[in-house]
């Protein structure tokens, strides 16, 4: 499609009534997208007919998405626009190869070392870590055998399966960098890291520090954007691995990245930053849209969906209609609906269709990747803006932080409830949901439900259902 | 040799132009899969839970890269009007098509819940996509247009009309449109991938001029809309494809299964535009030995490995229902070592 096609006119589209719809819904909403609509939204500036995205749930699930078929969806087209662009991955990122990007796997860190990688000129971050909701999503074990077969079975945490990914060079082509952080990050993940570092032919580890506790008022102790106190020296620290990243992917890409370079590159990751933190405050005040739309833009903050530039473009479509939405009072869910903070990423999405289909809707979330989500100062120079950004990440510090970080949103959003989502066999779970329960019970005396997500299936586990709805239940009588 | 992909992670590289670990096997095992499933050909073509059971035997005891449901031709004939027999044995027939002579058509458009055995075809492509959709590509023949034309009218009466009353023609093909859509549609809706068939547009049938004329448009326009869904779409044409094989990637097809022509020509004429899928002789896999087929088998691989789009290894034609079962095995075991990919993931696979 030409440039001045993708330039002209949007096709008309009227979003239906705003509402939560099946995916066989899906299927006839998609039958009056005009044509014209879906040659407009290509990936990476390109106009071959590979690069297009607007595509439907249907379109993924024949390729082997199958829980797709069991999800409840926003009905808007930025919705759609979403879903196609984020389910189209796997082809993008081949698609970048074909096309002479280079394409680095950065692992564990979670939003940091991608700000730093997509500032170098045709250069595509991208995590394999996400593809732990591959099993899920496709309702299959193909992924966890592999990883199985190379010896992390199922006493481990279900993003194993970026080893079976790795095994099987089908999932992304073979990066030409891994980026690896290990340290104080996720035990299993590190495990992982470094059994999928045998199929990498260039590997950089990255050293995460702790983030210890401290206050402002004590000597050489400075705060994020946010509000989360760190030590001076762990960020300089930190800035030093950061350092060894530029160096690497200078040595990698012949390409000596200036300062103006990084800085711009801080700046487009907190457009999106910026963008996905008014849709949480607006999505998550009024039930203007479902929570497992909500999950997918909190994580696009991760690596922008290996396009940057395409996924700010997703995000201010999505922002555009769910401001609409706000304007005009158009909710997708009971305003009345059990207000619930979640804690840890459902890894089965299912889960959220599941709760707003039993009148409940997320008004909080604590997804592990509190680093994504934090703004970057642009006013610092910018490896320290990235790095004191990190040193909020949800993983690195205490418990006790991370049922902050709920308890405030909780309180904020008037919570009744808050759900953990622990990850079966995931090493930290076992250990923190109880911990962080206690927190939350403790401060807001609210009742908080634990479980873990069980592996693939087509289906929520019926004990598990049956938990889900009798905490809904005391969660009514309450009121 | 445990092979390192799923059949479903290999077909997803060949439609994005990646390599694979091998060419992806694929002899079309249609109602021979009742057979290998002891299930009665009635039982298969009226069953459609006994289609989907015979169809997923069938794929685990060959070991093949996809699941194809296919009924006969006149499938959409059948759900507009059309009459059929189900003979016990074997393959159903055209008994009576809708109409005797070139008409102008009605406003029917098939409704895939309700006419004919669609149901029970949508049944048997929703069964295997639950119990094997995570790890097979589930594909679903659709008859094209201008096939469907010819079963619901007297084929002679249509032949002649595409030289006496070719706007007659026209209407039908476009009323044939309507429904292969809609059946589509509903394919999509159960999780298959749709391949269009249109065995009797071939060379063996009608003339290149009658192919460029009266059936691409229609294959162009059911392609079309199957691309809406971005899905990459398989045109089978059997039979002689010789005269038409420069034509048949205008329909838009990625892939076209083909029959009677040498795949060097093939590769020729469609082969920078289009993966092709083919084409062993199915005479030869009824009547030849298991060594005939591996030796043909070898030679064919070696060959479609040439074609720059890509290549997969496949039947000309369905396998006839009394093949021998071990010369489908030849043939799988064949297309797999010689369509084997040492390269693939490079030094790097552990």
């Amino acid at each position: 499609m030409s440039q001045a096609g993708r330039t002209g006119q949007i096709p008309k589209f009227r979003d239906p009534v705003p509402g939560r719809v099946t995916f066989d819904r899906w299927l006839e909403l998609f039958e009056r997208v005009p044509d014209e609509l879906i040659e407009r939204y290509h990936y990476y500036g390109n106009g071959d007919a590979w690069s297009k995205y607007l595509f439907p749930p249907q379109t993924f699930a024949i390729y082997g998405a199958r829980h797709l078929r069991r999800l409840k969806f926003d009905n808007s087209l930025a919705a759609l626009r979403m879903w196609g662009f984020v389910q189209n991955e796997t082809e993008r990122l081949f698609r970048a190869r074909q096309i002479g990007k280079r394409v680095v796997a950065t692992m564990g860190d979670l939003g940091a070392v991608p700000v730093i990688v997509n500032s170098f000129p045709d250069c595509v971050a991208f995590y394999p870590d996400c593809i732990w909701w591959t099993p899920f999503v496709t309702e299959s074990k193909v992924l966890l055998d592999a990883a199985a077969e190379l010896g992390i079975g199922d006493a481990t945490c279900f993003s194993r399966a970026a080893l079976g990914a790795f095994a099987k060079h089908s999932y992304f082509p073979d990066p030409e960098l891994v980026i690896a952080s290990t340290g104080a990050s996720c035990d299993d993940y590190s495990g992982v890291e470094q059994l999928a570092a045998s199929f990498a032919s260039d590997v950089l580890w990255v050293e995460e520090p702790v983030r210890r506790e401290c206050r402002m008022s004590m000597p050489e102790c400075r705060a994020t954007v946010s509000g989360t106190v760190y030590e001076v020296s762990t960020r300089n620290f930190l800035v030093k691995e950061f350092e060894r990243v530029v160096g690497r992917m200078e040595q990698l890409t012949g390409y000596n990245l200036s300062d103006d370079e990084l800085r711009a590159g801080v700046r487009r990751a907190n457009r999106a930053r910026r963008l996905v933190s008014r849709l949480r405050e607006l999505a998550y005040a009024r039930p203007v849209f479902p929570a497992i739309e909500m999950m997918v833009i909190e994580f696009g903050n991760l690596h922008y969906y290996s396009d940057m530039d395409e996924w700010v473009r997703v995000l201010e479509h999505l922002l555009a209609t769910v401001e609409e939405r706000v304007s005009r009072r158009q909710y997708v869910l009971d305003e009345d609906a059990l207000r619930l903070v979640w804690i840890t990423p459902p890894a089965d999405p299912l889960l959220l269709t599941y709760v707003e289909d039993h009148g409940a809707r997320i008004v909080g979330t604590e997804y592990v990747i509190n680093q994504a989500l934090e703004l970057m100062d642009e006013a610092k120079p910018p490896l320290e803006a990235i790095a004191e950004s990190f040193l909020a990440a949800s993983l690195i510090g205490s418990s006790r932080a991370r049922a902050d970080a709920a308890i405030r949103q909780a309180r904020e959003r008037k919570a009744e409830g808050v759900i953990i989502s622990g990850i079966l066999g995931g090493s930290h779970c076992a250990m923190e949901s109880r911990l962080i329960a206690g927190y939350v019970k403790a401060e807001l005396n609210l009742p908080v439900l634990e479980f873990d997500v069980a592996p693939p299936a087509r289906e929520i586990d019926r004990q598990l259902q049956t938990r889900i709805d009798a905490f809904l239940e005391l969660l009514r009588g309450r009121r | 040799m445990k092979d390192l992909l799923t059949p479903r992670e290999r077909f997803g590289l060949l439609v994005i132009d990646e390599p694979q670990d091998r060419v992806p096997v694929f002899p079309l095992v249609t109602s021979h899969a009742a057979r290998v499933a002891g299930v009665s050909i009635r039982d298969y073509y009226t069953d459609g839970s006994a289609m989907a059971r015979a169809q997923l035997v069938a794929q685990e005891t060959y070991g093949t890269d996809f699941i194809s449901f296919f009924s006969e031709v006149g499938l959409v004939a059948e759900a507009l009007g059309s009459k059929f027999d189900y003979p016990d044995d074997d393959l159903p027939l055209l008994t009576r098509p809708k109409w005797t002579e070139l008409v102008e058509p009605d406003e029917m458009v098939v409704d895939p819940r309700r006419d004919g055995r669609l149901r029970l075809y949508l049944d048997a492509i929703a069964y295997a996509y639950e119990a094997r959709g995570d790890t097979v590509p589930i594909l679903a023949y659709v008859p094209a247009p201008f096939t469907t034309a010819q079963q619901l009218v007297d084929q002679e009466a249509f032949l002649m009309g595409l030289l006496t009353e070719p706007d007659r023609v026209h209407a039908l093909l476009e009323y044939a449109t309507r429904s292969v859509v809609a059946l589509s549609k509903a394919v999509i809706a159960a999780g298959g991938l749709p391949i269009l068939v249109d065995p009797l547009a071939s060379g063996s049938v009608i003339s290149a001029e009658h192919y460029r004329d009266f059936a691409l448009p229609y294959e162009a326009e059911v392609i079309r809309y199957l691309h809406r869904y971005d899905l990459d779409v398989v045109l089978h044409i059997c039979g002689d494809t010789n005269p038409i094989i420069d034509l048949m990637p205008e329909s838009g097809a990625d892939l076209l299964s083909i029959d009677r022509i040498e795949i060097a020509d093939a590769v020729t004429g469609a082969g920078t535009r289009c993966r092709i899928v083919g084409n062993l002789d199915t005479t030869a896999m009824l009547l030849g030995s298991s060594a005939d087929v591996s030796h043909a088998v070898e030679k064919m691989v070696a060959d479609g490995k040439k074609n720059p789009m890509g290549f997969v290894a496949a039947t000309g034609c369905e396998v006839p229902v009394d093949t021998p079962p071990e010369n489908v095995h030849a043939f799988v075991r064949a297309a797999r070592e010689a369509g084997a990919n040492p390269d693939y993931g490079g030094r790097r696979t552990r």
